[in-house]
């Protein structure tokens, strides 16, 4: 069984920089690390291979220095790291994203299960999984607890709803996105620590993966950042100062005057 | 063709509330893009009357696509259906809840159509050129993004709860019945239904939210909260680090890894507002700030700013309510 799991990495938070000319993040100047929610698609992509045999692959879009953290990967369970790398991809949206993340998997085929976190904790939009899907022309479900194989192309999925789980059958190969908290990502294993340092990422370029350019990087993201700028309010604004007892009684004053209590 | 699209989440035997909320949304804008408000919604026949409670909410249609075995969401297939709408009317705008449906919905018909999504907008704007200007927060950082689509439909998802519902009025136009002979093939079934335990969330609909953050120093003066809040029957919220330093449970975060709430009142004890707690009280009516900081961003954007210690003004305050409750001074100040 070939299980692709997909690994963004994110600035780690608070050393984000945001390019003020583009708008869109700087992150040659942030630490990355792996995108804490996929660390939950990655066990579950690891606890099946342990289940039913067959191998995990790592796949990554990401710039060069990412290679580290798909060697983080390979020490969480991963037998394979390819990175997607090419200036081509700056500046992605998320359809931009998902369209390298799609030609990336159509490379690794034949394989049974795409995996990916719910969201990023950067961009947040959890979008890339079922873009990444129909730009496949796969099925996709969200918010994926449980998966077990059913028959042999099929698989049972349990996944979270507001108020309610459902049980699905899905047939055929699919990208499934993982809900976090689901599982205990284990730790590093150290044998595999050693073991990665001999071994390096496969790497594949837009050309690598015959991509059309007009769909890379910011030509081909139709989202477009325009501004942005730090939030305003428009409250009156009334200052209450002094000591607790003398404001809480005054703020008692105003909210009864607004009929609030 | 054209118009001003909404996703029709179905939800048991009415439309889900976020529908409501966005018909909020598209009253504004719509007459300003120019376009008519349309909900797009797809189910069995035995729905029509169901799907028609939109009409009296602001929706100059509806587009009910008719099927027996569209009775329960499936990814892929609805997928399609709306790709396939989509190509074929033209809209100029498509809006989404962000709830599991319209999360997992919307991306897939941007990716089979090649469209711009934008994420959990908490506001829009319509520019001098006529485009759709949406406003999200982003990325860590105390900022907002103003975001444009390049392609047409411009399609955005908003969380429930971020916009007030659409006020009823009366009913106008009409349903638009599609019955369709053949479904396209789905690769889903669905098996079983299972109800979580219930965990109505009180937060969400409390007329008052009290709500406290890392200022309130301790679990003992944070518990304090819940006094308070049985005085004004409303609900505890708070912020992230103390739902991850073990003081409340995280149902109780408020933000955007939270609930948004959109209570009368809103009191926030020691909270300094980082914006990814404060598009979670985007909805508040009065905003009440409780800091020692006049500068915290709270404290900026409240009706009414406190200076001083929470940890003292709380206790002072339950005491001032609790003596009006009780008839005592009864007259206020
Ligand atoms: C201010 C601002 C706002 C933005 N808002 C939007 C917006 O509303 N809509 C939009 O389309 N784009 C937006 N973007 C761009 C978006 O953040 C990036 O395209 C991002 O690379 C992908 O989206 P995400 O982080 O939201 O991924 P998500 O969809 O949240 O990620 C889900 C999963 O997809 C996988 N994944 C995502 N990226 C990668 C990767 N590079 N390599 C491997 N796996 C990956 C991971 O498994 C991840 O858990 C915005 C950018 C800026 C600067
Ligand atoms: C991806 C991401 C998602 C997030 N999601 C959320 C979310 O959903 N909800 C959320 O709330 N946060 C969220 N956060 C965290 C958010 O950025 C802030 O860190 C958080 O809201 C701050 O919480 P706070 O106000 O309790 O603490 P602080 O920022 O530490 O503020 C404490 C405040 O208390 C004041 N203070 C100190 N002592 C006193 C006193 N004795 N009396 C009165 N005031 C006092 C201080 O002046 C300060 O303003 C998220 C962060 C990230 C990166």
């Amino acid at each position: 069984m070939h299980l692709i799991v997909c690994l963004k990495p994110v600035p780690k938070p608070g050393t984000v920089r945001v390019d003020p000319k583009t708008h869109t993040l700087k992150r040659d100047s942030a630490q990355l690390i792996l995108n804490p929610p996929d660390l939950y698609a990655l066990e579950m992509a690891v606890e099946l291979k342990e289940t039913y045999g067959g191998k995990v692959t790592a796949l990554m879009m990401g710039p060069p220095n990412a290679a580290e953290l798909l060697r983080e990967a390979y020490a969480l369970g991963a037998d394979e790291m390819v990175l997607l790398s090419d200036r081509a991809f700056a500046g992605s949206d998320t359809l931009a994203t998902s369209y390298v993340l799609s030609r990336g998997i159509k490379r690794l085929e034949p394989y049974d299960l795409v995996l990916m976190g719910k969201a990023s904790i950067d961009g947040e939009t959890a979008q890339v999984g079922p873009e990444t899907a129909a730009w496949l022309g796969l099925p996709s479900v969200i918010q994926v607890k449980k998966i077990q194989r059913e028959g042999d192309h099929g698989w049972v999925v349990v996944r979270v709803r507001e108020g309610y789980e459902e049980e699905l059958f899905l047939s055929g190969p699919a990208v499934v996105t993982v809900e976090p908290g689901i599982n205990d990502p284990r730790p590093p294993s150290l044998k595999r620590l050693l073991a990665v340092r001999e071994l390096a990422p496969r790497l594949f370029s837009a050309q690598d993966l015959e991509c059309e350019p007009e769909k890379l990087g910011l030509s081909g993201s139709p989202t477009q950042v325009l501004d942005v700028f730090a939030p305003s309010y428009q409250r009156e604004q009334i200052l209450l100062t002094g000591e607790p007892e003398e404001v809480a009684q005054e703020l008692v004053s105003h909210l009864r005057t607004r009929g609030l209590i | 063709m054209a118009g001003f699209w909404i996703y029709g989440e179905w939800a048991e035997d009415d439309f889900h509330p976020v529908v409501y909320e966005l018909l909020g949304v598209a009253r504004t804008l719509a007459p300003r893009l120019g376009q008519r408000v349309v909900v797009v919604t797809l189910g069995p026949e035995d729905r029509k009357t169901g799907v028609e409670k939109v009409l009296s909410y602001g929706a100059e249609e509806v587009l009910f696509l008719v099927h027996p075995e569209l009775d329960y969401f499936r990814d892929d297939l609805f997928g399609r259906l709306l790709g396939d709408m989509v190509r074929e009317r033209r809209p100029e705008v498509f809006l989404f809840g962000a709830t599991s449906e319209g999360q997992a919905l919307a991306p897939r018909i941007a990716g089979e159509l090649g469209l711009g999504l934008t994420a959990h907008c908490t506001a829009f704007e319509v520019d001098e050129e006529g485009r759709l200007v949406q406003i999200r927060p982003s990325f860590g950082e105390n900022i907002m993004a103003k975001i444009v689509s390049r392609t047409r439909p411009q399609m955005a998802t908003v969380r429930p709860g971020v916009f007030p519902k659409a006020e009823p009025g009366e009913p106008r136009g009409r349903v638009e019945e599609i019955k369709l002979a053949a479904l396209p093939p789905s690769a889903l079934v669905r098996r079983a239904v299972r109800p979580l335990p219930r965990v109505e969330n009180p937060l969400t609909r409390a007329r008052v939210v009290v709500a406290g953050g890392r200022g309130l120093q301790s679990k003992e003066n944070f518990a304090q909260l819940f006094e308070l809040a049985e005085l004004l029957s409303g609900a505890v919220g708070a912020t992230r680090p103390v739902c991850h330093l073990g003081w409340i449970s995280e149902e109780h975060m408020i933000g955007v890894s939270g609930v948004s709430v959109a209570p009368k009142l809103y009191l926030g004890f020691g909270i300094s507002g980082a914006l990814q707690h404060t598009v979670g009280i985007q909805g508040a009516e009065t905003v009440v700030a409780i800091n020692i900081d006049p500068e915290a961003p709270l404290m900026k954007q409240a009706d009414i700013a406190v200076v001083g210690d929470a940890r003292r003004i709380l206790p002072a305050l339950i005491r001032r309510i609790r003596e009006i409750k009780e008839g005592k001074n009864g007259s206020g100040s």
